[in-house]
């Protein structure tokens, strides 16, 4: 008695196909242009919310290298009984890989996810301009760099707008949406529908060097590496002092080392150079440590040292 | 009457298509992957046809439609009209305090639910989008909401508060509730049929073992205690979560290992219990093969099992100042003699013997004490469809009496 029929198709089953209530602001697809720690992190941010992903890398290494990154960075989640097995198989199932750029046209939203050059973001979003549909919302994940100057030399500065995500971001819990000088306020409210999606708390900011967060740490990481520099106190001296003295999860050097000696560098000089304000002025001992390649976490060693597994070493006196 | 029994979940709509007078399953099936383009919709009639499509079902709006479409459907249906489905019964998680049995679904019963959000924040919502889908597909259908809490709602609040600031139980309505409510109440009311006795007249202790596990003191009818709390991770060990636990145990271990908030709960609801004891599997058969095998954690987790329940077994027979029979049901009490075994040995001086060979019969409803047995012991197969429908249809029956006494 059982019938097995795999030709019979949904549609059959009713009349006339009903339309699920047509929803513009839907967004089922993602494409994300660059698969390092930002790219790979909002790709399981939203995978894990039931999206397809698609991850565009320059070459074939590379985007092995970004499968490998996401695939190890999830497996030390399951080692800490953040995630499970077959959490993580369902999760790499919605994401795919590839080298051609062309893939993502078909893609509700594209997030562009690479170095923070602004050369480099311009000629992504052009040639992304010339190939996907006029309605495809463009979202640049920069921290720093002019989201107007990004969107120039495209057709639709309205529908460009900045989410800036932060590291890592399956766990960092909010997400700065960045609107530039035409970003319209349909395209503010698809990017808060998509930050909600994603179960990420939306603050809007305007257009502005740093913006939110960035700007607020910043000078805060700088001034403990002044602190250093000085040789008022040793750098475990200092992070132990302000973690406990103002109840926060981690110390502020360590805090620059897990997010980028290199990164952070960046993000100063552009701060410096945008704002002209002297307090973005790099400290002279984090140029010291970026020219020694001393980058922090992903080097083993910046301000403090650490083992393979990103555990900071705890030096004997 | 013919009752459509919905349970929907946050990605799927499980249904069941009940004549209640004569407890027939016209057809049952579900919904998986909703929100995606491969959903999977499964069907099956009474008389073992089946079918099996896949194709885009974006929201559960949507899905239940189908399931509607499905139910017509010229080929594989079992009715011709929509006004064949004479009411819906809706499985709803959690009822909190608003509920102490099954409700007719109005207005104000959606906002309550809707206010109930926060202590289901996973279930409760789907349960709502089925409902309102319900609404607008079969508008003039009567709904009746059945609670996996409602059940436990009677227990004294000396069983349902915890020992910590009474202000949190009002300000956040921290306290016990239970969950698996109708199964509960379901093999504990066959168990007073199989024993021939009035269901106000005994006291019964049922545990559901099944991929969440929680058991009930049943004094006289009324659920007095139960193992699952305000979630449903407290209580006896289940396959990945961890049950009873010192509540110190989560905070000194989210220092030691530097977790966050949800990492902690992650740990405690999806790699604990069998599968974080044994590192084997979540999966009591495969525990067992394994322990049979030689392996020291499958049995270490075994053993942890069948002791949690055992202890219970102690303080419900304290509580409830007696017993008359003990129900087994669910995946794992259904099926699993070796778990019987393990839980009842060394009972005899409560008067509950277990009869070994009957113990190995695997057969629908059955007893499985010796005859000399004070305490009767039964295994039940649940089931939750049936009794969603048969509340569903005597709420509608009475709204429909008192419709016509007005008219």
């Amino acid at each position: 008695m059982v019938s097995e029929e795999k030709k019979l198709k949904l549609q059959d089953l009713i009349d006339e196909m009903p339309l699920p209530q047509v929803d513009s602001e839907r967004i089922e697809s993602v494409g994300i242009i660059g698969g390092g720690i930002m790219g790979t992190g909002i790709a399981q941010a939203s995978s894990q919310a039931g999206l397809d992903v698609i991850i565009v890398e320059k070459d074939e290494v590379s985007s092995e290298r970004s499968r490998k990154m996401l695939s190890e960075a999830m497996d030390r989640e399951i080692q800490r009984w953040g995630m499970t097995i077959s959490e993580k198989k369902a999760i790499l199932q919605r994401i795919r890989w590839t080298t051609d750029i062309s893939e993502v046209s078909e893609c509700d939203i594209i997030i562009e996810a690479v170095d923070e050059d602004l050369n480099l973001k311009r000629e992504i979003f052009r040639k992304l301009d010339r190939i996907c549909p006029p309605d495809t919302i463009f979202v640049s994940n920069t921290s720093t760099l002019s989201l107007s100057k990004i969107a120039d030399g495209t057709s639709r500065a309205d529908k460009t707008i900045g989410m800036h995500f932060l590291n890592p971001v399956p766990k960092i819990p909010v997400v700065e949406i960045v609107r530039g000088i035409e970003t319209s306020d349909e395209t503010t409210k698809i990017a808060r529908g998509f930050a909600k999606k994603l179960g990420k708390t939306a603050v809007e900011v305007f257009e502005y060097p740093g913006f939110i967060t960035t700007r607020v740490i910043i000078p805060f990481l700088n001034e403990a590496m002044h602190i250093l520099m000085e040789g008022l106190a040793t750098a475990e001296g200092i992070d132990t002092a302000t973690k406990l003295g103002y109840n926060l999860p981690i110390g502020p050097l360590e805090l620059a080392d897990s997010m980028g000696l290199d990164e952070i560098l960046a993000w100063m000089e552009t701060l410096w150079h945008e704002l002209g304000e002297p307090r973005y002025r790099p400290c002279p001992l984090l140029r010291k440590y970026v020219r020694e390649g001393k980058l922090g976490k992903k080097t083993g060693e910046g301000f403090f040292k650490y083992d393979s597994h990103g555990r900071k070493i705890i030096e004997s006196k | 009457m013919k009752v459509l029994v919905l349970n929907c979940g946050s990605s799927s709509v499980k249904y069941q298509f009940i004549n209640t007078e004569n407890k027939l399953v016209l057809s049952k099936g579900s919904i998986e992957s909703i929100g995606s383009s491969s959903a999977i919709l499964t069907h099956q009639r009474y008389d073992g046809d089946t079918i099996k499509i896949t194709g885009e079902i974006l929201d559960h709006d949507l899905a239940i439609e189908y399931v509607i479409a499905v139910l017509l459907s010229k080929n594989h249906g079992v009715i011709k009209d929509r006004s064949e489905i004479e009411a819906v019964g809706h499985r709803v998680v959690h009822g909190g305090e608003d509920f102490s049995g099954s409700v007719l679904i109005t207005d104000t019963v959606i906002q309550t639910l809707r206010e109930n959000i926060e202590l289901a924040p996973l279930h409760n919502p789907p349960n709502i989008k089925g409902i309102v889908a319900c609404l607008k597909h079969l508008p003039d259908v009567p709904m009746v909401g059945v609670f996996d809490t409602a059940f436990h709602q009677k227990m004294p609040p000396r069983a349902f508060l915890y020992g910590i600031p009474y202000l949190l139980y009002k300000r956040y309505k921290i306290r016990r509730y239970g969950f698996h409510g109708t199964s509960h109440l379901y093999v504990s009311k066959r168990a007073a049929e199989l024993l021939g006795k009035a269901y106000d007249s005994i006291k019964i202790i049922s545990c559901h073992l099944g991929n969440g596990c929680s058991i009930a003191a049943i004094d006289r009818g009324i659920s007095i205690d139960t193992s699952m709390g305000f979630t449903p991770l407290e209580g006896l060990l289940m396959g990945t979560r961890c049950g009873d636990l010192d509540p110190s145990i989560p905070l000194h271990v989210m220092a030691k290992e530097d977790l966050t908030l949800a990492e902690v709960n992650t740990m405690l609801n999806k790699h604990s219990g069998l599968m974080g004891i044994s590192g084997v599997s979540n999966d009591m058969r495969e525990l067992i093969k394994t322990m049979n095998e030689g392996n020291e954690r499958s049995r270490l987790a075994f053993e942890v099992f069948c002791y949690r329940i055992k202890k219970y077994f102690g303080a419900y027979i304290a509580a409830l100042g007696g017993l008359d029979a003990i129900v087994f049901t669910g995946g794992i009490g259904e099926n699993s003699f070796e778990v019987r075994k393990e839980v009842l040995t060394n009972l005899e001086f409560l008067g509950i013997e277990l009869d070994d060979e009957k113990n190995l019969i695997q057969n629908g409803d059955r007893i499985i004490s010796k005859d000399s047995s004070k305490v009767k012991v039964f295994v039940i197969p649940t089931n939750e469809e049936l009794v969603i429908a048969l509340e569903t249809a005597q709420i509608v029956s009475e709204l429909r009496k008192e419709m016509s006494n007005k008219s």
